[in-house]
């Protein structure tokens, strides 16, 4: 246990916390060891409640309190809406593409001729060679821009062990229950999304590609095949929906959530999500940060690129509309599946939680909105803290040897990372990034070896199996999938010779110069994305 | 190069009964254990097995019927009795790619006898003799008794010698009559333990006759360690495999017994890691790699330098061979002498398709330009790119490589569905879907080689080539056939009716397992290491045969039948007979 004492922005529900919602106040949360938010309590001082203030839950008298003075405490972002597995790879575009017909919709880019070179095969180089460096890598990235919970790691085998961020399709809060989020990036037929609305009725959630493209072209129908099927359910997450008619919004009764992703909404199709259609329907709208190739690195960024889209179409959003759809709005979403909140920092709430550098008379929800990576100074997990700044991380029990050391953009950061042969062990940063470099310097070589060593630890495990009768025998080897679309490839979707493979420099973790100057000249925004570069520079 | 210690100590092996002793690890199925069995593979074959129509229809078999039937009376049975009754309904599917392993503590290995047997003559009255003899037979017992390279063999256990393959026969999988028995013949005496029981008899006594005297002799069967043969280093072969893993061990074993030099070259090359590519890169093989002849001559581009009968360099010496043969064939009524090049491939079993491909390339620049005869009789397969962009070498015609179609079920509908498998199923999924509304008993077939790959070199043999198959070319064997009939490539020459007709991509229970891992078809491994193999993904020719299976039907040629000249003067006339044919269709 331990508490974060600073300006609390909780965007909590309980009026005993505060009294509106988007209140900010001095104040502690104090976080219990069952990884919940156990009370907050208002007042700057001491833990014994002098000078008049709330004294500490019971329980927590010797608790440690890591006090950030003015900067904000915010529930930990959450991204609805991500690919992990092509989080190392820059920004794509198909070049030879007429840089005045952007893509129609999400069948239409697969089919580039650069796709499958530039995505599917390094991505299945890291996933193949390196599938616990790639997630640890994607997490990362994720957890230096404050996200808490992120949706959209790769589907496989066994959840990995040691995680840095929640991953919302593998959270199951020990119930053993896999299906509480269940997700679908390709389209469903009719007799899937039956199943899934079934399962919705009883208690999942569904997050699903929903209509993904230009307004009135033929993937709104997804939307109508989905009502048709009944999916328009509470739990029903509908992720893009750029192409349907604003006014079918109307049609979704039952209110769900769409996720907004308007960067790469933007950079493929030139038109993004009617986000005030969906919001005056009331449908919940969240954000996602989408994936390397054609999104930010993280909702951190994504925030900036919703602030500039709003602005460009004048939909008068404020700075709290923006960051409600990376905490309360995801998090109510989450809770109905999981039966727990996240989004919102209030007693009996997940511990999760982003402090961010902020003077002392900022408006908060500008502050977050405008903050940079480095600005990023401690996140919570679960009541853990699991990144920050050294000396924070530290004050809340996590010392040197539990934590590794990062850079970024200058600035020192630990982080826990635990090794996955070992989860007592630290995991290095350096080595995850020495990992992926050998990877990427001798594709074909370690796809090869990854795929022996995978089929090796498989096929003992088999053998275990088939011999043990019953017994307990060895955990099998993670194994990840590709969720997105293969692409133009050659039966089989990998070249004739695995040498033909190229993987290219790790994409950075945060929003830096490399990448704010890929962004120029490319891709299909008109030059509105051209001015993210503005929050950073 | 002389025979290594190793092999001479590998030859060796141990005496069956020596090797049963340990057989005791073999474990037992308990009857829930047996339940298991039948209950994973009767959903398994009646929605995965890709030949299940054809072989109702084929052979009135259902064997789907005959596991449930057997689920009734499994839990009275012994463990035996159990193993040999499911061996038996798969066995009756005729299919080598499918294939049921019972526990067995002898994985790894094959039980021998010294000596291989080949027949000639018509397929009504064969004629058996000991085609090769290893040199571990070679003692002077055997000597004084006249066993020898060319006796001719008349009973086996006392039982005429046609009767007992014939009886034997039964018990492998060929479907047509002459298959089965070439087959039968290739296991005579090879018995892969990873594929099949040990032989029931600790020894064999073989009559013979050595000019007019009946001889007899008895010989235990011997029990050597073959590594379990397995394709798949490069994760794109791992699914494409289309060949007769019991075959090929037994294709290994016979290295070991009658080449032994060259089975320590491979053991060699395996050990000290050369890949083959980097030699292949270098345009020459490795001087040291303890094979036969010194050809060279790629910078030259001239005739190779040896002999004639004198195997090329090769560094996939386990799979290829080559030379300059000569050969008599008839203009009119004047005979003629000429040379014609000759290519064996052994088997399809490699890592490297780029090496291989060039290797052949290379081979074939060394070798007559005009007359080559193409060999693949006993090819039990292997990876099937590496058999169909082979084809390209000898033919101006663009190649259609065979397609492949996955029963249409809810299981492989599922199974193509799954996230783990959209690299490898993505192109089947929507004609499964479809398939519910259509009724289509299969889903659309596509190639497991991409068309662009079978066109990527283009011709570089530039004379005639006639293609040798048997019932033992097989899989990948019958792919390469297919294509070459197919593209009238050249003629094609058949020993016995037609190829084996293997005509799947075969995978194993592992593969099979992970496929559907994240189906609601997943399914436990079996219990006490029993294992089987699967025809998944069925054979359809292109070209002018398009459409048709190549399952049970296998591809006719020209027939030839085998003279004992051929089985113990190296295949003198059937040379001849290769170079009329080419001469009479050029």
């Amino acid at each position: 246990m331990f508490a974060v004492r600073g300006r609390i922005v909780p965007l909590s529900a309980d009026r005993e916390v505060s009294k509106g919602e988007l209140d900010a106040f001095a104040g502690t949360v104090w976080l219990g060891d069952d990884g919940m938010v156990t009370a907050i309590t208002h007042g700057t001082h001491g833990t014994h409640g002098t000078h008049g203030h709330a004294a500490a839950p019971p329980g927590f008298e010797k608790a440690p309190v890591v006090d950030v003075g003015s900067s904000l405490v915010f529930p930990g972002l959450i991204d609805l809406h991500n690919h992990l597995a092509y989080n190392t790879l820059p920004l794509w575009t198909e070049e030879t593409r007429d840089k005045a017909k952007p893509f129609l919709h999400h069948n239409s880019w697969p089919g580039a001729q650069s796709y499958a070179a530039s995505v599917t095969w390094p991505a299945y180089a890291f996933i193949t060679a390196s599938p616990q460096e790639l997630l640890a890598y994607a997490e990362t990235r994720a957890i230096v821009g404050g996200t808490t919970t992120i949706q959209g790691s790769p589907p496989k085998n066994r959840p990995r062990d040691g995680w840095v961020v929640r991953n919302a399709e593998d959270e199951t809060w020990g119930t053993h229950d896999t299906n509480l989020i269940q997700a679908s990036t390709l389209t469903l037929n009719p007799e899937g999304l039956l199943k899934k609305a079934a399962r919705m009725r009883q208690g999942s959630a569904f997050i699903y590609h929903c209509s993904e493209g230009q307004v009135g072209t033929v993937v709104a129908q997804e939307f109508h095949d989905a009502k048709k099927a009944d999916c328009l359910q509470e739990r029903f997450i509908a992720v893009h929906c750029n192409a349907i008619d604003p006014k079918d919004f109307a049609g979704w009764r039952r209110h769900g959530a769409v996720v907004w992703s308007p960067f790469s909404n933007l950079w493929l199709y030139s038109s993004t999500t009617n986000v005030p259609a969906a919001m005056e329907a009331g449908q919940t709208v969240c954000l996602g940060s989408d994936w390397g190739p054609s999104g930010t690195r993280s909702v951190l960024g994504e925030l900036k690129v919703a602030r500039l889209v709003s602005d460009e179409n004048q939909w008068g959003l404020s700075d709290s509309d923006l960051v409600r759809m990376v905490t309360t709005n995801p998090g109510d979403v989450l809770a109905r599946p999981w039966k727990r909140q996240v989004g919102r920092l209030q007693p009996g709430a997940v511990g999760d939680l982003l402090v961010i550098r902020a003077g002392p008379r900022v408006d908060p929800f500008r502050a977050l909105l405008s903050a940079r990576e480095r600005d990023v100074e401690l996140v919570v997990i679960g009541g853990r803290a699991q990144y920050g700044k050294p000396a924070l991380m530290a004050r809340a029990g996590r010392n040197g040897t539990a934590t590794t050391s990062l850079s970024v953009d200058g600035e020192a950061r630990a982080m826990v990372l635990t090794r996955p042969d070992d989860p007592g062990a630290t995991w290095e940063w350096d080595d995850v990034v020495a990992r992926m470099e050998v990877v990427r310097g001798h594709p074909m070589r370690e796809i090869e070896k990854g795929r022996t060593r995978q089929e090796a630890a498989m096929a003992s495990v088999y053998l275990a199996r088939s011999r043990n009768g019953g017994r307990p025998v060895p955990q099998p080897p993670l194994r990840l999938a590709l969720d997105m679309p293969t692409g133009l490839t050659p039966l089989g979707g990998l070249p004739k010779n695995l040498d033909e493979i190229t993987v290219p420099a790790l994409a950075g973790l945060s929003h830096d110069g490399e990448f704010l100057d890929s962004i120029v000249g490319r891709g299909y925004h008109g030059g509105v994305l051209d001015d993210l570069a503005r929050f950073y520079r | 190069m002389a025979q290594s210690r190793e092999s001479a100590i590998a030859q060796k092996g141990v005496r069956l009964s020596e090797a049963l002793k340990g057989e005791g690890l073999t474990p037992e199925l308990g009857p829930q254990d047996r339940l298991r069995v039948v209950d994973t593979l009767v959903p398994l074959i009646e929605g995965v097995y890709c030949h299940l129509p054809q072989k109702r229809a084929g052979y009135a078999a259902d064997p789907v019927q005959a596991l449930r039937l057997l689920r009734q009376r499994c839990v009275e049975m012994t463990d035996g009795e159990f193993h040999l009754a499911v061996t038996g309904i798969i066995t009756g599917l005729r299919d080598a790619h499918t294939r049921y392993v019972g526990p067995s503590g002898l994985r790894g290995k094959v039980a021998l006898l010294p000596f291989l047997v080949e027949s000639y003559g018509p397929q009504d009255a064969p004629r058996f003799i000991v085609s090769k003899l290893a040199g571990t037979a070679n003692t002077p017992a055997m000597k004084k008794l006249g066993f020898a390279q060319g006796v001719e063999l008349v009973s086996w256990n006392y039982v005429p010698m046609a009767r007992a393959v014939d009886v034997y026969a039964f018990q492998e999988t060929g479907g047509r009559r002459d298959a089965r028995r070439a087959r039968a013949l290739e296991t005579l005496t090879f018995r892969s333990l990873d594929y099949g029981p040990p032989p029931d008899e600790l020894k064999v006594t073989i009559g013979f006759r050595v000019g007019r005297s009946l001889r007899e002799v008895t010989m235990p069967w011997r029990v050597v360690d073959i590594t379990a043969a397995r394709l798949g280093k490069n994760p794109q072969s791992a699914l494409r495999a289309a060949w007769n893993p019991s075959a090929e061990s037994v294709r290994k074993a016979r290295t070991l017994m009658f080449a032994p030099e060259t089975w320590d070259a491979n053991r060699l090359k395996t050990s000290t890691g050369r890949s083959s590519r980097a030699k292949v890169v270098h345009g020459r093989s490795s001087p040291g790699n303890g094979v036969r002849g010194s050809a060279r001559d790629t910078a030259t581009g001239k005739p190779a330098a040896v002999a004639i009968g004198q195997d090329l360099e090769t560094s996939f010496l386990e799979v290829l061979s080559a030379r300059r043969v000569s050969a008599t064939f008839h203009e009119g009524l004047r005979a003629r002498r000429a040379e014609v090049g000759y290519l064996r491939v052994w088997s399809f079993d490699v890592h490297d398709h780029e090496a291989f491909v060039t290797e052949v390339d290379r081979l074939l620049k060394l070798l007559p330009q005009d007359r080559l005869i193409v060999d693949l009789r006993g090819n039990p397969g292997g990876l099937i790119w590496a058999a169909e962009r082979l084809l390209q070498l000898f033919t101006d015609r663009e190649i259609q490589p065979t397609r492949f179609s996955l029963l249409a079920t809810p299981v492989t509908r599922a199974m193509a569905e799954s996230e783990f498998n959209h690299l490898e199923l993505d192109d089947w999924l929507n004609s499964l879907t479809d398939a519910v509304s259509t009724g289509e008993v299969y889903s659309k077939p596509v190639a497991l080689t991409d068309p662009s790959w079978c066109r990527d070199i283009g011709r570089t043999y530039p004379g005639t080539a006639a293609l040798v198959v048997d019932p033992n070319t097989y899989s990948s064997g019958d792919l390469f056939a297919a294509g070459w009939a197919d593209h009238d490539i050249g003629p094609l020459i058949s020993i016995g009716e037609a190829t084996g007709a293997g005509g799947a991509n075969v995978w194993g229970d592992l593969q099979l397992n992970d496929a559907l891992a994240s189906t609601p078809y997943a399914f436990d491994p079996l219990p006490g290491g029993v294992q089987f193999t699967m025809a998944i993904r069925r054979a359809i020719r292109s070209g002018v045969s398009d459409g048709i299976p190549i399952e049970d039907l296998g591809i006719r040629g020209i027939p030839y039948a085998p003279t004992r000249r051929d089985l113990l003067e190296g295949n003198k006339d059937l040379y001849n007979f290769c170079a009329q044919t080419l001469h009479d269709t050029s």
